[in-house]
C-alpha cells in the first residue's frame, strides 16, 4: 500500500522537478537581459534608464546608429539602450503587433508614409515641446505638424528624382535630361532616345505603381488620389487614360521593356537592377536611395528632378523621423535623446548620411568636405527638386490594400490581359468604397 | 476499461483503494510530465485558434479593438472578393499537379535507391543531402536565380539555340516553376517510401518469381499494394502541405506576375500583416481549414478502396 502510494508520489515529484528545471533553465536564459534592465531601472541608481529603440534600414545605418547610441551612453552614463533593427518590410510587419500589445519601443523610427496612421490611432507621443529652434527650419516643422502638433523629429531631407545612365547616354550622344523637364519633354525624350539606342535597351522603364502616376496627376494640377486622410478619393480619369495610353504606345514601340522583363527587375540587385544591368537608361531614385545605385555603377549615374507639370513636380521634404511611443515610461529621457540625435556633432559624424542629408545645417556643414560622390548625388536630387516640389503624398490610413491592388491591376494591363479603362473602373470603385469607409469612422 | 476495473475489484477487494490512489497519482504524474508541452499547446496553439475563430467575425486592424461584424467577412469572401477566387484556384492547380508529381517522382527515386548495389548508402546520402540544407528560403532564392530571365536554365537553353523566357516573370509559366520546385523537394517523402519498401517481405517476391512473375507484374501486384499505406500517408501529408505552400511563392514570385502564383496562404498573410485586416484573414484561415478537412475526409473514405493493410488478412477493407 505504502509502496504504491510512494511510487505514484515520487513520479509526480520527479515530473515536477524535471519541469521546473526545464523551465528555469529556459526561462533563466531568456530572462537575463530583462532582469538586468529592471535592475538598472530600479535599485542601482534612481535615474538609470534603459531606452528601447527600433529602426529599419541597411547594414551601414545599423552600424552607424549603434555607434551613435554608444556615444550617447558614454555622455550619459545613466542611459543604456536596447536596440532592435531590421529591414523595412520586417519593421512594418512587426510594428502593428507591438502596437496591438501596447509594447512599442520607447523610441522608434517613423516614416511619412505611415505616421498619419499611427498618430490617428494614438500610438505616438506629442513632441511639440522639444525645443528645435536653430536646429530645424521652422517652416519644415510647421509642414510636418499634424493638427498643430509634432509627432516625429525630422532626421533628414529627402527628395524624389530620376537617375540616368550618364556615361551611356553621352556615348550615344543622346541629350541628357535637364532640370524641370515637363512630362511632354520626358515622353518625347524617351521617343527620341529610343531611336539611338541599340536593340534590347530602353530609355525609360514601365510603371505600375500608384505613386508614380500620382506624381503625374498632381503635377497636372489635380488633387492627390487620396486627400484629407483618405476621406477624399480622386482618380482623375482624363489624366489616367492619357498617362497610361502613352505607356501603351511605348510598349508597342519598345520604348519601355516588355512586361515579362519588367516583372523580373529587382532594384539595387547587381544583376537584376533595371539600370545597373544596363537595360534601362533611367529609373526613379530618391536622395536616400541613389547612393546604392551609384555603388553598383560608380561614376555613371547622373540625376535630374521629376518631370514637372503646370503645378510643379516631385517632392522634397523630410520623410524619416524619430518618434516616441505614447505608452513609453521614459518619455522625458526619450525626448532628450531625440534632440541630441540631431544636434550632437560627434553623433552627426558617426551617423554620416546613413539617413539622408542631415536636417541640421550645422551637422551637414561639418560633413560636407568629407562627402563622397554617391552622397553628393543625393544632395543634388534634393537641390534640383526643391523649387518645383509638391508635397509628399503618403498612402492614407486604410489604403494599403488599394496600393497593392493598383500594382496588380496595372500589371495585368502591361501583360495585355485587360484594358486601361477596365483597370480604371476597378481601381476607382475600390478607392471610392475605401474613402467612404474612412469617412464613416 | 470499466469491465476490467470491475473484475480486478472483485478479485482483490482489499487492494482496490491503494490501487485507485496509485492510478490517480499516476495520471497526475503523466500530466505533469507532459505539462511543458500541454501548457504550450493550450496557451500558444489552442487559445490562439479559439481567438482566431472569434476574430473571424470581427473587423480587427491590430491597432484598434476588434469590432463585431457578424458573418460580414465570410459574406464578403464568398460574394465579393475576386482575389479569393483567384488565389483558391491557383492553390488548387498547384495541389492538383504538385502532389501526384511529387509522389511519383519520390517513389521512382526510392525504387532506384532500394537496389542492392555496392556503395548504395553513398548514393542515398548524396541524393537526400539537399533536403538537409532544405532551409527553404535558400532553396527558393536558388530557384529564383536558376529560372530568372538571365538564369542558368536559359543559359543552358541558349547552348542549344533555344531562346528562353522569363520563367518566373511570365504568368503562363510561373506556377509551373513553383510546382517543379515542390516536386524537386522530394527528400522526406522519398525517405518514407524507402522505409516502406524495406518493409515489403522478400518472400513475396521470391514466391512470385517461382510463379514466373516478371518485374512489372511484381511491382504492380506486390510492391504497390504493400506500399499503399505509405503512399496514403504521403498523399495526405503532401496535400495538406501543398495547400499551405507559402515560402516559394513569397520568395520567388511574390505571388506575381499578376497573381498567377498568388497562393492562398500568401493571400492570407498579406491580408493579415500587410493590410492589417486580421478579422478577414482569420476568416480566410478557417475557410482553408474547412477545405483541407473536407478533402482529408474524402481521402480517408476513398482510401478504403485502394489502401491495403496486411493486418486485414489480405483483403482491402
Amino acid at each position: 500500500m505504502i509502496k504504491g502510494w510512494s511510487k505514484g508520489a515520487s513520479l509526480v515529484m520527479l515530473a515536477l522537478i524535471l519541469v521546473m528545471t526545464a523551465c528555469s533553465n529556459g526561462g533563466g536564459g531568456n530572462n537575463k537581459p530583462a532582469s538586468v534592465g529592471t535592475d538598472n531601472q530600479g535599485s542601482d541608481s534612481s535615474t538609470a534608464t534603459t531606452l528601447s529603440i527600433m529602426w529599419w534600414g541597411p547594414d551601414a545605418r545599423h552600424e552607424a546608429t549603434k555607434q551613435a547610441l554608444d556615444i550617447y551612453s558614454k555622455q550619459n552614463t545613466n542611459v543604456t539602450f536596447k536596440p532592435e533593427f531590421m529591414a523595412w518590410d520586417a519593421f512594418w510587419q512587426k510594428l502593428p503587433t507591438l502596437a496591438a500589445s501596447k509594447s512599442i519601443t520607447d523610441v522608434l523610427q517613423m516614416d511619412a508614409a505611415y505616421i498619419q496612421e499611427y498618430v490617428s490611432r494614438g500610438q505616438l507621443e506629442d513632441l511639440t515641446d522639444i525645443d528645435l529652434s536653430g536646429i530645424v527650419d521652422p517652416t519644415v516643422i510647421s509642414n510636418l505638424q499634424i493638427d498643430g502638433k509634432l509627432y516625429g523629429i525630422p532626421l533628414s531631407q529627402n527628395a524624389q528624382g530620376i537617375a540616368f545612365n550618364k556615361t551611356e547616354l553621352e556615348k550615344l550622344s543622346i541629350p541628357l535630361p535637364h532640370k524641370d523637364w515637363t512630362y511632354e519633354e520626358y515622353f518625347q525624350w524617351a521617343r527620341d532616345a529610343k531611336a539611338k539606342l541599340p536593340e534590347g535597351k530602353y530609355p525609360i522603364g514601365d510603371t505600375t505603381t500608384w505613386d508614380f502616376y500620382n506624381a503625374y496627376q498632381t503635377a497636372m494640377g489635380k488633387p492627390s488620389i487620396m486627400s484629407d486622410g483618405g476621406k477624399i478619393f480622386t482618380l482623375d480619369k482624363e489624366s489616367f487614360m492619357a498617362f497610361y495610353q502613352t505607356y501603351e504606345e511605348f510598349r508597342k514601340a519598345k520604348i519601355v521593356p516588355p512586361a515579362e522583363k519588367a516583372a523580373a527587375f529587382l532594384e539595387n540587385d547587381p544583376q537584376a537592377d533595371p539600370m545597373a544591368s544596363g537595360v534601362v537608361m533611367t529609373r526613379g531614385a530618391t536622395t536616400g536611395s541613389v547612393s546604392a545605385l551609384e555603388q553598383l555603377m560608380p561614376g555613371n549615374v547622373g540625376v535630374v528632378n521629376m518631370p514637372v507639370g503646370p503645378a510643379g513636380g516631385g517632392w522634397a521634404q523630410s520623410t524619416i523621423f524619430l518618434s516616441v511611443s505614447a505608452n513609453s515610461k521614459n518619455k522625458a529621457e526619450a525626448k532628450k535623446f531625440l534632440r541630441w540625435f540631431i544636434t550632437d556633432k560627434e553623433a552627426g559624424k558617426a551617423l554620416g548620411l546613413t539617413r539622408g542629408i542631415p536636417i541640421n545645417p550645422d551637422i551637414y556643414k561639418e560633413l560636407e568636405p568629407t562627402l563622397e560622390n554617391k552622397d553628393k548625388l543625393g544632395k543634388e536630387i534634393y537641390d534640383l527638386s526643391l523649387d518645383k516640389a509638391l508635397p509628399f503624398f503618403p498612402t492614407a490610413a486604410g489604403f494599403a490594400e488599394w496600393v497593392d491592388t493598383y500594382k496588380k491591376e496595372m500589371e495585368a494591363v502591361t501583360f495585355g490581359q485587360q484594358s486601361i479603362e477596365e483597370a480604371y473602373n476597378k481601381l476607382d470603385k475600390m478607392g471610392k468604397e475605401l474613402a467612404a469607409k474612412v469617412g464613416s469612422k | 476499461m470499466k469491465t476490467e476495473r470491475a473484475i480486478s475489484s472483485m478479485q482483490t477487494e482489499k487492494r482496490t483503494k491503494p490501487k485507485r490512489k496509485l492510478k490517480g497519482s499516476l495520471h497526475l504524474a503523466g500530466y505533469v510530465f507532459i505539462s511543458p508541452w500541454l501548457i504550450g499547446f493550450l496557451l500558444l496553439t489552442l487559445w490562439p485558434i479559439a481567438q482566431s475563430f472569434y476574430l473571424s467575425f470581427t473587423d480587427y486592424s491590430l491597432l484598434e479593438e476588434p469590432v463585431w461584424t457578424g458573418a460580414d467577412n465570410y459574406t464578403k469572401i464568398f460574394t465579393n472578393d475576386t482575389t479569393f477566387t483567384k488565389s483558391l484556384s491557383v492553390t488548387f492547380m498547384f495541389v492538383l499537379f504538385s502532389v501526384p508529381l511529387k509522389l511519383f517522382f519520390s517513389l521512382m527515386v526510392a525504387l532506384a535507391l532500394n537496389k542492392s548495389i555496392r556503395g548504395m548508402n553513398l548514393y542515398r546520402t548524396a541524393i537526400y543531402f539537399p533536403s538537409l540544407i532544405g532551409g527553404s528560403i535558400a532553396v527558393a532564392a536558388l530557384w529564383r536565380n536558376m529560372f530568372g530571365i538571365d538564369g542558368y536554365i536559359n543559359q543552358v537553353l541558349a547552348w542549344f539555340g533555344v531562346e528562353g523566357i522569363g520563367w518566373i516573370s511570365n504568368p503562363d509559366t510561373s506556377l509551373g516553376t513553383l510546382i517543379l520546385l515542390n516536386t524537386w523537394q522530394f527528400g522526406s517523402t522519398m525517405v518514407i517510401f524507402l522505409a516502406g519498401l524495406k518493409q515489403v517481405p522478400q518472400e513475396l517476391y521470391e514466391s512470385a518469381s517461382v510463379d514466373g512473375a516478371g518485374k512489372v507484374r511484381k511491382f504492380i501486384s506486390i510492391t504497390l499494394p504493400m506500399l499503399s499505406p505509405v503512399m496514403f500517408f504521403n498523399l495526405v501529408l503532401g496535400m495538406i502541405g501543398s495547400f499551405q505552400t507559402f515560402t516559394s511563392a513569397f520568395i520567388i514570385t511574390k505571388g506575381g506576375p499578376i497573381n498567377s502564383t498568388y497562393m492562398y496562404a500568401m493571400f492570407l498573410y498579406e491580408k493579415a500583416f500587410k493590410h492589417y485586416q486580421m478579422g478577414y484573414a482569420s476568416a480566410l484561415a478557417w475557410i482553408l481549414l474547412t477545405i483541407v478537412a473536407i478533402l482529408t475526409i474524402i481521402n480517408f473514405m476513398a482510401s478504403k478502396y485502394w489502401v491495403f493493410y496486411e493486418s486485414d488478412g489480405g483483403k482491402t477493407k
